[in-house]
């Protein structure tokens, strides 16, 4: 119970329907007005869950989706986003435990060697893991086929959309460190890369299931672009997350690193999290 | 909450939201709506592949018109059509793994167990959009969770749910006074994609942190009005409720649980 209030006092309660607006005003935008190919509409639960913990985050997520399907009147409301709900309980609980390791910490100014050969470890372990993952399941049709379950008829496409993925990884921690030269980001970054992969997995059965697979928002057209490439319907919807949400959630994270590094310390400082979200203070207000 | 809100935003509320609960169907506690509607989509979902969304469909038309609200509710029906569309034409024109195919134009391969297939994964999703949308047409969110309050959601969760309800509104106004001024300045934000995307950064910075430094002022007076006091709080709002509807509530859990059950031991699987 300790654990469970620690997460929720009243700065957070306050912090809630505010992120829970962010979310829906934003998520409306993007995905209803512009129908980009991102959903932009998990910034106010990343942000939650960095600042208060695992539980605010989940609570957050899943909230905004429910009120977002089913309180709000028509204009806006759109009931399509609530089976939605437990992936963004998802991604706010792991928002939480990356806030929690500190991955969201500010490092502008750092360049002591841990700080810098932390950036590097983490970067290395995406290549690794990108290399493996390529090498492994994107050898040839066959092993493509034997490894992931799909298709071999999707190979060429799922090959391009890994490798897009991977691209704006890379091009995303590029132009932090080069133009911003914050190590920091790096990784946000990365944990939004982790965040996206498992928001994937997870909503993938419930665009299939439920929807069929279209779902409305620009994402569809990806949808239809797999099918036609001969996948299976939870096939397409796992491929079209797969590119879709870890590009969205990276976005994300970064947008959620900037607008921390950018709040004033003091209101950063008096949430529950706020000590992991602080760096050593070297800058000024 | 509703109350704390300026006259600007009541004006923007559909007049559903206030209007005082009236006739047989609206008065019911709203908790006794809230499974009801639960309860629907559940059966929507698990009951046979026609046959349980057919059934709903039927509920929720009949219980609506018995409210009164079929007009609002087509409107919902309206904001949900273009996806149950996409889903018929998707499915029609790109089911995998389908053996009728009509016709081969490029990559669409149009079959009629495609067409089939949409059609009923539509009719499921309509079902359960409709039976959830019926629960907010026939209750003030006010009501519900002060009766949800009164059943043990916190008060926390309630402010939480209220308050969201009452930001959101605000802050699209908020989103339109912003696009107001950068366009003063010359944002272009009728533009190409491009020019369009390059705007999202000014409108969306200020939007957020205006919105985050809310929450300080928000505190404070949550806390100056004893928000986080240890004690019990009295209601303004008393909901009578008839004695059947505790009933009804245990019915309509059962029937749902019971659907689940048929799903997951085969039978219900097999229906229509």
């Amino acid at each position: 119970m300790d654990w469970i209030s620690r997460q929720f006092p009243t700065r957070v309660v306050a912090l809630l329907p505010v992120a829970i607006a962010i979310n829906i005003v934003l998520g409306a935008t993007v995905q209803q007005a512009l129908k980009l190919p991102i959903y932009l509409d998990s910034i106010g639960t990343i942000l939650v869950g960095v600042l208060a913990g695992p539980l605010a985050g989940l609570v957050t997520g899943v909230l905004s989706n429910l009120i977002w399907g089913y309180l709000l009147p028509a204009p806006i409301g759109s009931t399509t986003i609530g089976p939605f709900a437990i992936v963004a309980g998802v991604i706010g609980l792991l928002a939480g435990l990356w806030g929690r390791m500190g991955l969201f910490r500010d490092r502008s100014g750092e360049t002591s060697g841990s700080s810098i050969g932390g950036a590097v470890v983490a970067l290395g372990l995406v290549a690794v893991l990108a290399f493996y993952t390529y090498t492994r399941a994107y050898a040839d049709p066959e092993t493509y086929a034997s490894t992931t379950f799909f298709d071999p008829a999707t190979f060429d496409q799922s090959r391009i959309l890994f490798l897009v993925v991977m691209a704006a990884f890379v091009g995303l921690i590029a132009w932090s460190l080069f133009l911003r030269r914050d190590l920091g980001a790096v990784y946000a970054v990365a944990s939004g890369l982790v965040t996206g992969i498992a928001a994937a997995i997870v909503s993938a059965p419930i665009s299939a299931i439920v929807f069929g697979g279209v779902t409305g928002g620009g994402t569809d057209l990806l949808v239809a672009a797999f099918r036609a490439g001969g996948a299976s319907l939870l096939e397409a919807t796992l491929q079209q997350g797969l590119l879709a949400d870890p590009l969205d959630k990276m976005v994300t994270s970064f947008v959620v690193f900037f607008v921390l590094a950018n709040l004033s310390r003091r209101v950063v400082a008096r949430f529950p999290n706020g000590e992991r979200l602080l760096g050593r203070g070297a800058s000024t207000e | 909450m509703t109350a704390a809100a300026g006259p600007a935003t009541r004006d923007r509320l559909p007049d559903f939201v206030r209007r005082p609960p009236s006739g047989r169907y609206r008065s019911l506690s709203p908790a006794t709506k809230l499974v009801a509607g639960l309860a629907q989509a559940v059966v929507a979902f698990t009951l046979g592949s026609w046959s349980g969304p057919l059934l709903v469909l039927g509920l929720v038309l009949a219980t609506a018109a018995a409210a009164g609200v079929l007009r609002p509710l087509a409107r919902v029906a309206a904001v949900t059509l273009p996806i149950l569309a996409s889903m018929v034409v998707i499915n029609g024109l790109l089911f995998p793994g389908a053996t009728d195919v009509v016709a081969r134009i490029g990559p669409l391969a149009p079959s009629p167990s495609g067409v089939l297939f949409g059609a009923q994964a539509a009719t499921r999703l309509l079902a359960m959009s409709l039976a959830l949308a019926l629960v907010y047409l026939t209750t003030e969110v006010d009501d519900l969770l002060a009766d949800l309050e009164r059943r043990g959601l916190g008060r926390r969760a309630a402010f939480v749910v209220g308050a969201a309800l009452d930001t959101v509104p605000r802050m699209v106004e908020r989103a339109g006074e912003i696009v107001d001024a950068q366009r003063s300045r010359g944002l272009d934000t009728q533009g190409r994609f491009w020019r369009r995307a390059r705007g999202v950064v000014p409108l969306a910075a200020p939007l957020i942190f205006g919105a985050l430094n809310e929450v300080e002022e928000r505190t404070l007076a949550l806390e100056a009005r004893a928000f986080s006091a240890p004690v019990r709080r009295t209601a303004l709002r008393t909901l009578v409720e008839l004695p059947a509807e505790r009933w009804a509530r245990w019915l309509l859990a059962a029937a749902a649980l019971g659907a689940t059950a048929l799903r997951l031991a085969g039978p219900a699987a097999m229906l229509p």
